[in-house]
């Protein structure tokens, strides 16, 4: 039962020789995937919010959805589903965002930027596993978000609709979308290859359930590390093509769109791990069921780019290091982290299970 | 004897489910739903019985097998479905 799923491990591997791909033809370092990073740049792309050195419409997210979704209407696994509290899940996804950008990455990015040496990153893998595990603490004991049910195909289909259309547009009008001129959203691989590259990505994704939030609740809750191995792939193969390219720095300065607030990276990632666990899944994951037609996990994507034009609109995105300030998470950001947490704590307490369910206990 | 696996909506239902077996006196586990049933990342029962129990599952669970040694590998045979 508890044997290696080489699915999954494959699929690690690719998705880390993509991310070590995408960075070489031209996306920001230790940046070859990042879905916090990537929703926020389209929300910037389309005026959502002002941060101008961060708008992009980064065909990764594109092609992570439209992948899973082409392979799960191949597979026969493309399924309507929704209507389990979505709302909540849209909060959720918007704080799991806000805690995402003062860290600078969501738990994929943490990977990667653990295998450039970031070891800020394991201030965060320290926040993020404490998070998951209060998380696994409430699941353990009846958490629950209620069931969902089939729905009418449209339903299901939103994101990937969205997705379609943003394409669509994009390369028709890409006068449309604020694009920058300056910064990380400057900073891109060739927009087909990078929709190539993610469609490849995203269909890997929904065959081996890849999930950063997964391995480690898996581990925790059944001593289960199928998921796990998958995280762990990532890294090494990250790690290796760092050291090969040169660009592998061990430490915590210089490191690429990364800041040393360790109190804020941990708490950060400590919001993303409880909130990604409530929601069932990393925001990897949630953009892949969302390509599988679950309609919660696209209500959890669009709660994210809430979140991201929050998170610039009002401050809340942690700044990089550079070489004249030390950057960090500033007090806005702090406030909302810590908002974000106390959010996730009532969201946890208030869906336990009623008494008659406590009683069967 | 036979072996059986339960797939729920939610991990509660898997939670109170496995209670109710365990309550029975059947022997039951708790695991991540394994990939040949779903691609989905709920949880799945997991109990040795004579018979499928379907009543002990509870009105969230989703479907229940019989699973089927085939080599190495398991099959599973499909006996209550409730989308």
């Amino acid at each position: 039962m508890k044997k290696v799923n080489w699915l999954v491990v494959i699929a690690g591997a690719i998705v880390g020789i993509a991310a070590v791909l995408l960075t070489v033809l031209g996306n920001p370092k230790n940046m070859g995937f990042c879905i916090a990073c990537f929703l926020r740049d389209i929300a910037g792309a389309c005026k959502l919010h002002g941060a101008t050195v961060v708008q992009y419409v980064r065909p990764e997210i594109i092609g992570l959805v439209l992948g899973s979704c082409i392979m799960a209407l191949i597979t026969g696994e493309w399924r309507s589903k929704g209507g389990s509290s979505p709302a909540t899940r849209f909060v959720l996804g918007a704080f799991v965002m806000i805690g995402a950008l003062a860290f600078l990455g969501c738990p994929l990015r943490m990977v990667i930027r653990l295998g450039g040496g970031d070891l800020n990153a394991l201030v965060g893998l320290i926040g993020f596993t404490i998070g998951i595990f209060i998380g696994v603490q409430f699941t353990k004991r009846g958490f629950s978000l209620k069931r969902n049910y089939t729905l009418a195909v449209t339903e299901g289909s939103v994101l990937p609709a969205l997705m379609i259309g943003l394409l669509i547009l994009v390369i028709a009008v890409p006068s449309l979308f604020n694009s920058s001129e300056k910064g990380p959203g400057t900073m891109h691989a060739n927009m087909f290859i990078a929709l190539g590259i993610a469609l490849i990505v995203g269909a890997l994704a929904q065959r081996s359930r890849l999930c950063m939030v997964g391995g480690i609740r898996d581990g925790m809750m059944f001593g289960d590390f199928k998921l796990l191995y998958g995280f762990v792939a990532i890294f090494l193969v990250v790690l290796i093509g760092n050291l090969a390219l040169g660009s592998f720095k061990l430490g915590f300065s210089g490191q690429p769109v990364a800041h040393s607030d360790h109190v804020w990276n941990l708490l950060g990632m400590l919001l993303v791990g409880w909130g990604s666990v409530l929601l069932g899944g990393c925001p990897l994951r949630q953009l892949i069921l969302a390509g599988e037609g679950n309609g919660d996990s696209a209500i959890a994507v669009l709660g994210m780019i809430a979140g991201a034009a929050f998170a610039h609109n009002f401050g809340l995105a942690g700044a990089a290091a550079t070489a004249e300030a030390a950057g960090g998470v500033g007090t806005n950001g702090r406030i909302a982290v810590i908002l974000g947490i106390a959010v996730v704590l009532v969201i946890s307490l208030a869906n336990m299970p009623k008494k008659e369910a406590a009683k069967a206990e | 004897m036979s072996e059986f696996i339960a797939t729920f909506h939610t991990h509660l239902a898997a939670i109170m489910a496995d209670r109710q077996l365990k309550a029975l006196g059947l022997r039951s586990t708790m695991l991540p739903v394994p990939r040949a049933l779903s691609s989905s990342c709920g949880t799945a029962v997991r109990y040795a019985a004579d018979s499928a129990h379907i009543d002990a599952l509870g009105e969230d669970a989703e479907r229940a097998y019989r699973i089927l040694p085939d080599g190495k590998k398991e099959t599973y045979e499909l006996l209550y479905e409730n989308e």
